[in-house]
């Protein structure tokens, strides 16, 4: 038992971790000794220059991308395969009175049609599991699907969806994120209020920190909703066997998350669901959550066929997420020379119809509403709710884009304010090694200033120090 | 039906389609040269390049009746058993390109602009690539490439930068 002199010495986690290795001794069987396992505690090589930067780097998959060898799940077809399209409902909000599909349904080459009433299980969502395959009963958005048609073309697909006859009693969006914000509205998703997330970070006293303040800046800052675009547009072939199994191909960046959604929707087991990931033509947090992977799927259940679904570029823009706009009230108080002394921010998510990915980005935008500074007095508080619009959800920094636009234009406010020069007033408030961030975490690796001075120097920035 | 007869990458090729089928569904789904990809369908994209009669061209906006008797070069027309095509070699040595599916596109606009103009200046590669969106890459990295390219054919050694 040399090992045991080895590692007496180590600490409580080690310890326990040696105690087991003592069981496991027990329960092998006595025909080698257990290698020595690596108990030493490892230090972080931080801020240590490695060979890769600066390197040229290439992709391992590169020359097929040149070759135009590399299979998308637009490249490949499997024998038998129908084509689906989704009919979008085209107005914001609305009951679903009656859904019409005879006329589709007798068109020749069509072969089934869906609508939301036969989704198992017509909710899913990363979070809150607010948003339908179909909408069956309730339309919250315009890119809301409501029936989809499979037949042995895409073009006549997409003729029997003009054909579905979908009669709507309208009611009256709100597409305006402030007016939902007010408790009076009435809930999208009632008896859900339209606020679905709330954040505050509160550090010190902003009212002393106001109080002390020379100056005070208050501007509203807004952003707007972005769609992704990825030049691959979203897509998904399913094929049921006959043992009850499903076998989804999908574009998702996100299958394991997309295989739980799934087996929700259609009411099956998780084993019941095999999900494979094809080349993804560009994500950027756009391909996270299912899309048409249960309309196949159930597409294909009924036709014993496998069935592929591509949405159309105009399904891309209404239908997939989209980034959040924002809607960025935010005060700061600093003294005659620029240094913050205080900062009250409020911001608004404009959510759209469904839940999606907020929550994340509702968290980010307000953890890093405050920007890369020091500041003593804090108050961010952040909301998300619901409108009658796309949906938003993941893309690209989840909130970090949106809240960077509004902290630093209110930097060059100031700086314009007090003739101090836009560079001078960020090294002056700028977060060092050591600082702490508004949650209350100390940084390491801070390199915020060099970044800024090399930079500056770089492009030959007027105010830069040499 | 429509009787479409075309030379497609050297071979000459008959076949009979439905009267609204584009020459990207006919290489795509008639002939499997799945390297010209539909992005948009609308011509906005430039993801379905494929040069005809030596010009580039957004195939989901041609009919495939509109390019009966005519050549036709695909991506899978550039390479040979032996050896990559020059700008092939150059966007793989580059890192010219990420998710890829915009590639195919790229090269064929580019290619079709160095058969016209073998030293192009750094702002007619732009103008040529215009067509032809990317979300991944911010295309500096193509016209690299391209440059690359139009250097080592010419052996230009004055050729400007960026």
């Amino acid at each position: 038992m040399e090992k045991k002199t080895v590692v007496a010495e180590k600490s409580a986690p080690a310890q326990a971790l040696l105690e087991s290795v003592e069981l496991e001794l027990l329960r092998a069987p006595a025909l080698a000794p257990l290698s020595p396992l690596p108990l030493e505690v490892l230090v972080p090589e931080a801020r240590q220059q490695t060979p890769a930067v600066g390197q040229r780097a290439t992709r391992p998959d590169g020359r097929l991308h040149g070759l135009g060898q590399t299979k998308f799940i637009d490249d490949f077809y499997l024998p038998g395969m129908l084509f689906a399209k989704i009919k979008r409902a085209g107005v914001a909000s609305a009951r679903i009175v009656s859904i019409d599909t005879k006329e589709a349904e007798a068109m020749p080459g069509v072969v089934a049609v869906l609508t939301g009433a036969e989704i198992p299980c017509n909710s899913f969502g990363p979070s809150l599991k607010d948003q339908p395959v179909l909408a069956d009963t309730r339309v919250f958005h315009a890119g809301d699907g409501v029936a989809a048609v499979a037949a042995v073309t895409e073009q006549i697909a997409a003729e029997a969806i003009e054909k579905i006859k979908v009669e709507y009693e309208m009611l009256t969006p709100v597409l305006d994120p402030l007016e939902s914000l007010k408790l009076e509205t009435p809930g999208l998703h009632a008896p859900n209020p339209n606020i679905y997330g709330h954040k505050v970070i509160k550090k010190g006293d902003i009212a002393k920190g106001f109080a002390e303040s020379d100056h005070i800046f208050e501007r509203t800052f807004r952003t707007q909703m972005v769609e992704h675009v990825p030049l691959e547009p979203h897509a998904s072939v399913a094929t049921w066997d006959a043992n009850g199994r499903v076998t989804i191909y999908s574009t998702l960046g996100r299958i394991t998350l997309g295989r739980s959604d799934v087996a929700r929707t259609l009411g099956i087991p998780m084993s019941r669901v095999r999900m494979i990931s094809t080349i993804v033509g560009g994500n950027f947090g756009g391909k996270n959550e299912i899309t048409t992977e249960p309309v196949v799927a159930l597409l294909s259940k009924k036709t014993g066929r496998p069935v592929k679904c591509l949405f159309t570029r105009p399904d891309e823009f209404i239908s997939s997420t989209t980034r959040h706009p924002l809607i960025m009230d935010y005060k700061t108080g600093v003294s005659k020379e620029g240094k913050i002394l205080a900062r009250q921010i409020r911001l608004v998510l404009d959510g759209g119809a469904y839940c999606s990915w907020s929550e994340t980005t509702l968290g980010k935008a307000c953890i890093l509403s405050a920007g890369p500074y020091n500041i003593e007095n804090l108050y961010a508080e952040a909301f998300v709710v619901y409108t009658n619009k796309t949906m938003t959800g993941a893309m690209r920094g989840f909130g970090a884009p949106q809240v960077c636009f509004a902290y630093e234009s209110q930097m060059d406010d100031i700086a314009t304010a007090l003739k101090i020069d836009p560079m001078e007033i960020r090294l002056l408030n700028a977060f060092t090694n050591g600082s702490l961030s508004p949650t209350g975490q100390t940084l390491h690796s801070v390199v915020v200033k060099e970044t800024l001075i090399q930079a500056a120097q770089r492009f030959g920035w007027n105010g830069a120090p040499s | 039906m429509a009787k479409v007869t075309i030379t497609v990458n050297g071979e000459a090729r008959t076949v009979s389609v439905p009267p609204e089928t584009t020459l990207l569904k006919l290489l795509r789904e008639h002939l499997n040269l799945t390297g010209a990809k539909l992005g948009c369908d609308v011509g906005d994209c430039g993801a379905c390049t494929v040069i005809v009669n030596g010009k580039s061209v957004n195939s989901c906006l041609m009919l495939a009746s509109q390019v009966d008797g005519f050549d036709v070069l695909t991506i899978e027309g550039l390479a040979t058993t032996d050896q990559l095509h020059p700008l092939q070699t150059a966007f793989e040595e580059k890192g010219s390109l990420q998710c890829g599916f915009c590639g195919p596109g790229v090269i064929m606009s580019a290619k079709a602009l160095l058969d016209e103009e073998p030293d192009p200046s750094v702002e007619r590669i732009r103008d040529a690539l215009a067509g032809n969106l990317c979300r991944c890459t911010g295309y500096s990295k193509m016209i690299e490439a391209v440059q690359a390219v139009a250097n080592s054919v010419n052996s230009h050694p004055s050729v400007k930068s960026a």
